[in-house]
């Protein structure tokens, strides 16, 4: 459970020092394209924060999300999140169950009323009263509007959270839902992906704990320090697009040299996500460099997509214009981006300067 | 369906981004000098090749100072041959890069002791000489701190 010791007390309890938080911060700083000189206000902010209360609801999900969190890796710079927040209800993870574990649920949000954050994995089903999930004898729908009423946020994880996902896909029998669709009266952030990157999880919760407010969110309600950009734009491949080489199968020569996989159905170009920088596994790769074309999971709907081995010319015209059009696109997009880099340090900057008056 | 082929990306070469990082580090540098004013540059949010990276380094080569931050995971920090110039790195998950910096500073903040730090450690020690004198002494907060 949360209680009143600051982060910076917790840790130096168990003999960490204050170096961790200047880590963490650097980190921090640098997954969520942040200037490198703010590590510092960061740091002290982190370290006089309250540990974050989290009640995190599963509903209809894979939990997929909950394991991108929680990779075993052995103990690390990453998993020092798992010191800044407090997670009171998770009923995958923790051990008790039953009426134990919704009590612990009732507990942290009668504990913590107007400053926890509920986390949500997965869709809701509202199609019949909601009768197609339910925990302990609940519906999701009524867990979530009872959960949130009191929420200081909602951070809803994974694309079919963010967007429905493959719950929703056609024909959705069970009526899911975004979590949008219903909670509209919070702070909603949405951290799309099937699953989503753990970086982008565990950064927009440090963001939050650092600043007590939620990061830059573009028009879909996801922090643009991870979904201003596409795939595409940061794919190491894309000098080949703008020459026009294309691998025509996933073994021909082109594919073997590293060329373009957008006729092989790459949705690279429309998915916004930070795949192609952070990517995955502690930064070991990402389906691209594997030689696989993105299925653009963090977009809305991407299962009815029209196919993942369609390229997106197909729906679009023929692939040569389609291609030329798209290589013109992504150089408008090139420079959209950097303004938008530029706009984000800029907003930021701005918060710092506040943040450190404050400190 | 044919089966897909894993290309990396660390075999694009030099990209020409070290030349103008070095510059930019330079000018860092002389306003060190002149104004007094630390800076930073994130290495990892900039669109480097293994080779850009190897040349860089190379480029600024190695100082004085090696140290290894062992808190978190590890860490290491090095003074390059140019006094002022300082390479962080941390380490993440399966030993990933996990942040690289280039500081410009006189001493990296990692490198300090924290106030609240040290202001433990006054007491800390008192204790732990108390301890020592009375045959009272415990090794169980030496041993967490370095876990």
């Amino acid at each position: 459970m949360s209680d009143d010791a600051t982060l910076g007390d917790m840790l130096a309890k168990r003999g960490v020092s204050r170096r961790a938080f200047l880590k963490y911060a650097a980190y921090t700083a640098s997954i969520m394209a942040l200037p490198a000189t703010s590590t510092k206000v960061i740091a002290q902010a982190l370290a006089k924060a309250r540990r974050q209360s989290v009640i995190w609801l599963s509903f209809q999900e894979c939990t997929g999300c909950t394991e991108s969190l929680t990779r075993s890796f052995s103990p690390t710079l990453e998993d020092l999140i798992f010191d800044f927040i407090s997670l009171d209800y998770h009923h995958t993870l923790q051990a008790v169950s039953g009426d134990a574990a919704e009590n612990a649920r009732h507990t942290a949000m009668a504990e913590n009323k107007g400053k926890y954050i509920v986390v949500v994995d997965g869709s809701v089903p509202i199609k019949d009263d909601g009768i197609y999930s339910t925990i302990a004898g609940m519906t999701n729908l009524d867990m979530l509007n009872e959960t949130v009423k009191d929420a200081f946020a909602v951070v809803s994880v994974g694309t079919c959270a963010a967007f429905g996902g493959i719950p929703r896909a056609k024909p959705n029998p069970t009526g899911a839902v975004a979590i949008s669709e219903i909670i509209k009266d919070k702070p909603l952030i949405n951290i799309s992906g099937c699953p989503p990157i753990p970086e982008a999880i565990t950064g927009t919760l440090s963001y939050v704990l650092s600043f007590g407010k939620i990061p830059e969110l573009d028009h879909l309600g996801r922090p643009k320090a991870f979904f201003g950009e596409t795939i595409h734009d940061r794919c190491y491949r894309r000098p080949f697009y703008e020459r026009g080489m294309f691998a025509k199968s996933f073994d021909d020569e082109g594919a073997r040299n590293g060329w373009c996989l957008y006729e092989l159905g790459c949705k690279g170009p429309v998915a916004y996500n930070t795949c192609a920088t952070l990517k995955w596994n502690g930064g070991t790769s990402f389906p691209i460099q594997s030689g696989h074309g993105c299925l653009g999971c963090s977009e809305p709907d991407f299962w009815d997509m029209g196919g993942f081995y369609k390229p997106l010319s197909t729906s679009l015209g023929s692939v040569g214009t389609a291609a030329a059009a798209a290589a013109a696109a992504g150089a408008i997009v090139g420079a959209g981006s950097a303004m938008l880099a530029r706009r984000h340090q800029e907003n930021y900057l701005k918060d710092l300067a506040d943040k450190d008056e404050e400190i | 369906m044919t089966q897909p082929i894993a290309t990396g990306c660390g075999a694009l070469g030099h990209t020409g981004l070290t030349r103008p990082l070095l510059r930019e580090i330079a000018t860092l540098l002389k306003r060190l000098v002149e104004e007094g004013k630390t800076d930073a540059i994130d290495l990892r949010s900039l669109p480097m090749s293994e080779a850009d990276r190897n040349e860089l380094e190379t480029t600024l080569g190695r100082g004085e100072i090696h140290a290894n931050v062992m808190v978190a995971g590890d860490s290491e920090v090095w003074e390059t041959f140019y006094p002022g110039v300082w390479w962080v790195r941390h380490f993440g998950a399966n030993h990933q890069i996990a942040s690289e910096s280039i500081l410009i500073t006189d001493v990296p903040d990692i490198l300090k002791s924290d106030a609240a730090d040290i202001k433990r450690a006054a007491v800390r020690l008192d204790v732990d000489l108390i301890e020592k004198e009375t045959g009272t002494e415990k090794t169980s907060d030496r041993e967490n701190a370095h876990e």
